[in-house]
């Protein structure tokens, strides 16, 4: 377990056990974390570091958007599941379907249900429309799924689990119907 | 614990100048209910305010003028900073414009995230002093500020939080992020879970203050383990009749907009409520509780 986490453990907080080591969950965690480096490799290659601070707008918008332009350019073959192949999104629907029925199960549901929640039709290479609030996402959950680089995140829309880079503001891969559907 | 509340008209608060506080510089401006201590620190505090709209403007208005009055030398910004679209247009419409007497007056804005912003672009926004990260922390005097992302509280972040809390050597420990933990709006209400991962380490660390906005009403509640929780997202965004009644609830209004004005001198914080008609809604001086004393020593 990475020291960052050990702290958030030793006040007892929800944290699943990390899979030991050698285990079939365990080689897909490692499996996932493999592929998100190679997307953050390719990210790299073809489009540099992430736009950097400025005080002028224009600036801003102009800087994500060749960025952003530059990976899709990349990976305009890409595919949903090549990040979550089929048995890495399995192990996210139980790890999922195993939180929500954990200790904070009824109130992740009801963090859920009150934040606003976000139906849309999830894309690859797509960006995340400026006007849909990124709903978000609850913390019992980001602490038992594996821990991500800095410029990725999870993101959930309806029911599927989108792996986001924030940086680029592009959907890099998702899991259709990661949440349950009957207690959502 | 005493906390001193009351709800001021303006007229009221027009009378009340005359009256001289004990250790405090009386100031003849219209409308003032907090105390100026010397040296104190001073800061407003505005939430889910990006909606470029009219009352966002009228509240912009309010606050230049109670900054001419108390010198607040910051604000805080509690989340939803830019709905809807990010365009240019849409950080002139929606921040640069409405605020700008304050930032040509010198005054620094300090943003936490909302689910109506886009992490990285406003994260990245030099106005918005995040120094593009998602989650910081700045001191003034001795109050040290934790803005934090509630939309995405990972265990990077918890153990962030805990690093920097238990190292803090700072009087007062203010936390701000988007999502309360307590509130008692219909829309939203309380984020339970993030209240299940959060609150122990405000508990344990002894936080003093936590503001929050996304519930588009004010809110000040009793407080919880010892930590004062306002919920202010109404500095744009309205929502009328939000309310249920608690026995957490300890002042509530959603008649008008608000924005806040803190001014934080040794052992007390003053604040005041004020809204986009110039009405003081909330106002009183909260001394720093015991028990965060004791926690805040136990950290050292």
């Amino acid at each position: 377990m990475p020291a960052v986490v050990m702290l958030v453990v030793g006040l007892g907080l929800s944290l699943a056990q990390a899979p030991a080591p050698g285990s079939v969950d365990a080689k897909l965690i490692s499996e996932f974390k493999e592929r998100v480096n190679q997307y953050l490799q390719l990210r790299e290659k073809v489009a540099g570091s992430a736009p950097s601070s400025t005080d002028v707008p224009e600036k801003l918008a102009e800087s994500r958007n060749e960025f952003s332009n530059k990976i899709r350019a990349a990976r305009g073959s890409a595919k949903q599941g090549e990040i979550f192949r089929p048995e890495v999104a399995q192990y996210f629907q139980r790890e999922i379907s195993a939180t929500l029925n954990g200790r904070y199960g009824n109130d992740i549901r009801a963090t859920l249900r009150h934040a606003e929640p976000v139906k849309m039709k999830v894309q690859i290479n797509q960006s995340y429309p400026e006007n849909v609030p990124l709903q978000s996402t609850p913390p019992t959950l980001l602490l038992n799924l594996p821990e991500l680089p800095k410029s990725l995140e999870y993101r959930i829309l309806g029911r599927d689990l989108v792996l986001r880079d924030s940086d680029a503001n592009i959907v890099v891969d998702y899991v259709p119907n990661a949440l349950p559907g009957s207690k959502q | 614990m005493s906390i001193r509340s009351k709800t001021v008209p303006l007229a009221a608060g027009l009378i009340a100048l005359s009256v001289s506080l004990a250790g405090a510089q009386t100031q003849s401006r219209p409308g003032l209910r907090i105390p100026l201590q010397k040296d104190s620190v001073r800061f407003a505090v505005i939430g889910d305010s990006g909606t470029g709209e009219k009352e966002q403007y009228q509240i912009a208005k309010q606050m230049e003028a109670y900054r001419q009055a108390m010198n607040f030398d910051f604000v805080i910004m509690l989340g939803d900073n830019i709905y809807g679209e990010h365009e240019p247009r849409d950080f002139a419409k929606k921040f640069e414009v409405p605020y700008k007497p304050l930032l040509d007056a010198g005054v620094k804005f300090y943003a936490s995230l909302g689910n109506h912003d886009d992490p990285k672009l406003e994260a990245s926004y030099k106005p918005f002093n995040m120094n593009g990260e998602r989650y910081y922390t700045f001191k003034k005097g001795d109050v040290q500020f934790f803005a934090l992302d509630s939309n995405y509280m990972d265990a990077k972040q918890l153990s962030w939080l805990e690093q920097n809390l238990k190292s803090s050597k700072a009087r007062w420990k203010i936390c701000f992020f988007h999502h309360p933990l307590y509130n008692d709006g219909k829309m939203h209400g309380p984020d339970l879970d993030l209240r299940n991962q959060l609150s122990p380490l405000l508990k344990l660390y002894g936080v003093n203050v936590v503001f929050s906005g996304h519930e588009h009403a004010y809110e000040r509640l009793k407080p919880v383990d010892n930590i004062y929780y306002f919920v202010q997202g109404d500095s744009g965004k309205l929502v009328h009749h939000d309310f249920r009644r608690s026995d957490l609830m300890e002042k509530s209004f959603d008649r008008d907009r608000t924005f806040m004005i803190v001014e934080v001198a040794g052992e007390n914080l003053s604040f005041q409520t004020i809204s986009a008609g110039g009405d003081t809604v909330d106002t009183g001086t909260l001394p720093r509780p015991a028990a965060s004393v004791k926690a805040a020593a136990a950290t050292k």
